[in-house]
Order: C-alpha cells, then structure tokens, then sequence
C-alpha cells in the first residue's frame, strides 16, 4: 500500500483489491505443500501481504499447485481450477509441475501442467524456499498491474485444446465442459 | 422527522463501519498474539472491494434471497439497538422483538445454504441452530433478569436507568451479566464456538457455496452480528453511554477481551458447547434470577 497508488485506486479499485486480496487455495498435491504452513503462520506471515488460505475453492482468487501432479490428483486439480470465481490466477510451486522434475520419468505423474490448465507464473526450484512465494506473489501484483496475468482468459478463449488434452490423459470426463466452445 | 430518517439510515452505516473496523482490529490483534506483522488494518475493506468485483457462483433464487434476508434482519435488529443516546426506533419494540429479530441472521443463512445442497452446509448450518438453541436459554433467561429488575421490556428505559455508572454488571445483576459475557463467544462465533464455520473440519461451513458478492454479504452479515452483540452487552450491563464515543469505548474493551478468548481457547466440538452453555452459563443466569426475586 502506498500513497502513489490512490490514482489507481480511484481508477481501479476492483483491480487493486483483486491484487491486494490474495485468497489462495491448495492442497497437498505433493512435497511442495510443507513449505505452505511456515509462509501462512508466524515464521513468514503471509497475511501481510493480503495472502490468507480459504478452505474452499469457491472463495479462493490463487491457485497454488504444490509439488508433482499425479494423474489422480490432476482430476482433482481441474475441477478445483474451474469452481473458483474469475477473475483467478494460478502458480506452479516447484520444479516438478513446470517440466516433471525428478519425475520425469514416471508412468502416473503428468509433466506439463500448463497442458491442462493455464498457469500465470512458476516458482522453479525443488524445493524453493518460502520467500520464494513472496517473490511470486509480488512478481503477481506487477503482472496483475501491467495487465498481463490473464490465464483465466486464455482458459476460455482455447478451452478446446485444453479439454482435449485433459481427455488425452483421464479419458472420458464425467462432468460437462465449462465452457460451450471456444468463445471470446 | 428528518433527524428521525437520518438515524435510520445512519445507525446501519455507522454499525458498518465498526464492525468491519473490529474485523480488521481481529485479524491485526490476532496477528500480533502469534507474534505477527499482520496485515494492514483496512485488510477487510480491501476484501469486500474485491469480493464485490468477483464473479460469484448462484444457485437460484433462495440462495440470493436468504442472505438478504438474513442482513436485513441484521439492519433492523441495529434500529432498535441504541447506540450512545440515540436510538433510530426509540419508542417501539424492546429486548422481546431483538429476542425475535436475533434469530432472522441464522435462518436467512439456513435458507440460502439450502439451496446450495453442499454436505458442508447442512453440517454447518445444524452446527448453528443448534449452538443458537444452545445459548438461547442463557440469554432468554437473562433477559428475564433484566426485565423484571428494571420492571421494563424497552432497552432505551433500562439504559436510561443505569445512567450516572449505577451499571448493571455492578449492582444485583452481576449474575446475569457474568453469564452474557459467557455466552457472548456464542453469540459471535469466536473461536471456543467458532464450530459453524469451522475452515478445518467442514471447509468453512455455510460459506463454503458464497462466492464473490455473495461471500461479501456474508462478511457484512459477520460484521452485523460482531457489532450487535457486543454493542447488546454494552448497553444491558455496561450503562450504554452518554454519547456515540463512550459508548465506542465500551464496545472496543469488550471486543477486545473477547478477541484474547479467541486467541487462547481451542475449538469445541458441539456436544461440548451444548453441554457448556447449558450447564454453567444457564445455571448462573437461573441463579441470577433467583436472587433478583429474593431481593425484591
């Protein structure tokens, strides 16, 4: 917060409480998820920042996907990713849903998140350390700032790839699309 | 008349601005207890700006209504609750209507949460009519107190009764007012009883559907019910206040004594809560009572 920014908030105030409210929502995917309790308790605090957990995808605006994404668990993680309200922004935590990571090799792990559902920024490493979230959730305010975090809206416009990519691996989904086609 | 439709519509605005101020005092005192920076004070204005610009998920027409319901029975609870010598409805209702009008918050919450059909809801929202059930007894009895004591059931009487610190907490009512503060964790959802929303067990229980403007009101409806009740307690048994500041004052002491409460106790489990409210708090009030019909 800072007294520069009054001009925007006057312009945009919607945009600022989306950069300055950071509800994150996340669940143990993988290893990356012991590094999530010292960011939110005393240790780190990432209240400070306006970075607070909700226990339900519904209230959430962040999506932080912690560790490797077994096949299992990416069900779990698209239907988490399409519950939540737009406008919604997601980071891949570790090194492991960027390009693998030690399980490069797996059967049941997949390796590209970003295949299935759009992702606004990476934080590499295995693992990163906790500052490393504050870097990216600042890195994030810029983006939101600039404009450019805009994966939800990629989401949209090619949902098609997408839902193709997530059949590619689960088979048939059980629930209908999001959305109808490709739209604007 | 126009001094009249100025309190109206000024008793809720200013019960607004407290209550989110005491959310953000919450999380900052809270923070601070755990040996944190905590986020800036304002952190709940910020949230409501940007829940109010999310795109929430509805799930037909109750879901919208019921949350309405419940922060209009919030509203009107507020006018009739008198606030340092002024009071928007001064002469009608009294402790019995807020006896009725208190329940209006749960209900609309119940109704909408059924639409929702979440599991979590249900949970949640029998977690909350029963804990309502629960110190329901205490407060009606101690309302009792209160009425038969000062021969009143306007609660701009007993305030003017207690004026000049003949309060209620230090005369023969201090039973009743010890029970009240014992309920009063109940009454607000902080954390002994915080059960209804519990984020842990049943992912934060009627609020898990709300979403975006939905969750918003659910968070000015928190706010409601945080002002409400303690601005109750300060007026039955703290001799309310001469004018808007004190009466602040009052209000910021016990909300703040409420908060170290939250900070130090764990959660209940609902049966425990049950058990505990109508145990102790019901049997002092009961006690309280007694001692009033003695003494008169």
């Amino acid at each position: 917060m800072d007294r520069k920014d009054i001009k925007k908030w006057i312009k945009e105030p919607g945009k600022m409480g989306h950069k300055y409210s950071l509800h994150a929502i996340y669940f143990c995917t993988g290893c990356g998820i012991i590094e999530v309790p010292p960011v939110i308790t005393s240790r780190w605090d990432a209240e400070r920042f306006g970075v607070i957990p909700v226990a339900t995808p519904r209230q959430a605006n962040l999506f932080l996907i912690t560790g490797y994404v077994s096949v299992k668990t990416l069900k779990a993680v698209i239907r988490t990713y399409e519950q939540m309200p737009e406008p919604k922004w997601t980071v891949g935590f570790g090194s492991c849903p960027i390009n693998g990571g030690m399980y490069w090799d797996s059967y049941n792990t997949i390796k590209h998140l970003d295949k299935y559902i759009p992702i606004d920024g990476w934080i590499a490493g295995c693992m990163p350390r906790p500052e490393a979230i504050f870097v990216a959730v600042t890195h994030l305010w810029t983006l939101i700032d600039k404009g450019e975090a805009k994966a939800y809206v990629k989401y949209r416009e090619k949902y098609k790839y997408y839902r193709d990519n997530q059949e590619k691996v689960l088979g048939k989904l059980d629930w209908p699309a999001l959305y109808k086609e490709n739209q604007k | 008349m126009a001094i009249k439709i100025i309190e109206i519509i000024g008793a809720p605005l200013l019960a607004f601005i407290i209550g989110v101020f005491f959310l953000g005092l919450f999380r900052r005192i809270m923070a601070r207890i755990q040996w944190r920076y905590g986020p800036p004070i304002i952190q709940p204005i910020l949230d409501l700006i940007k829940l109010f610009h999310q795109k929430g998920f509805s799930h037909g027409p109750v879901f919208n209504l019921g949350i309405i319901l419940s922060l209009a029975g919030s509203i009107i609870l507020i006018l009739f609750i008198p606030f340092g010598g002024m009071c928007a409805l001064k002469n009608s209702g009294g402790l019995l209507v807020i006896l009725y009008i208190m329940l209006f918050a749960p209900l609309g919450i119940a109704l909408s949460g059924g639409e929702g059909a979440n599991p979590n809801i249900s949970i949640g929202i029998s977690r909350k009519l029963i804990l309502a059930l629960g110190y329901e007894v205490p407060f009606l009895l101690v309302l009792l107190t209160l009425m038969t004591f000062y021969k009143t059931i306007s609660i701009v009487d007993i305030v003017n009764a207690q004026s000049n610190f003949q309060w209620a907490l230090f005369s023969p009512l201090f039973l009743s007012g010890i029970a009240y503060f014992m309920i009063l964790p109940a009454i607000l959802g902080v954390r002994p009883f915080d059960i209804v929303g519990a984020p842990q067990e049943i992912s934060s229980g009627p609020a898990v559907e709300y979403g975006g403007k939905f969750l918003g009101l659910f968070h000015i409806c928190h706010a409601f019910n945080l002002f409400i009740g303690i601005a109750l307690f300060v007026d039955l048994f703290l001799g309310g206040g001469e004018n808007p500041i004190t009466f602040f004052i009052k209000m910021l002491v016990v909300f703040i004594l409420v908060v170290f409460i939250h900070a130090v106790f764990p959660r209940l489990k609902i049966e425990q809560a049950i058990g505990y409210l109508w145990k102790w708090p019901a049997v002092i009030s009961l006690l309280g009572l007694i001692l009033i019909q003695i003494i008169r």
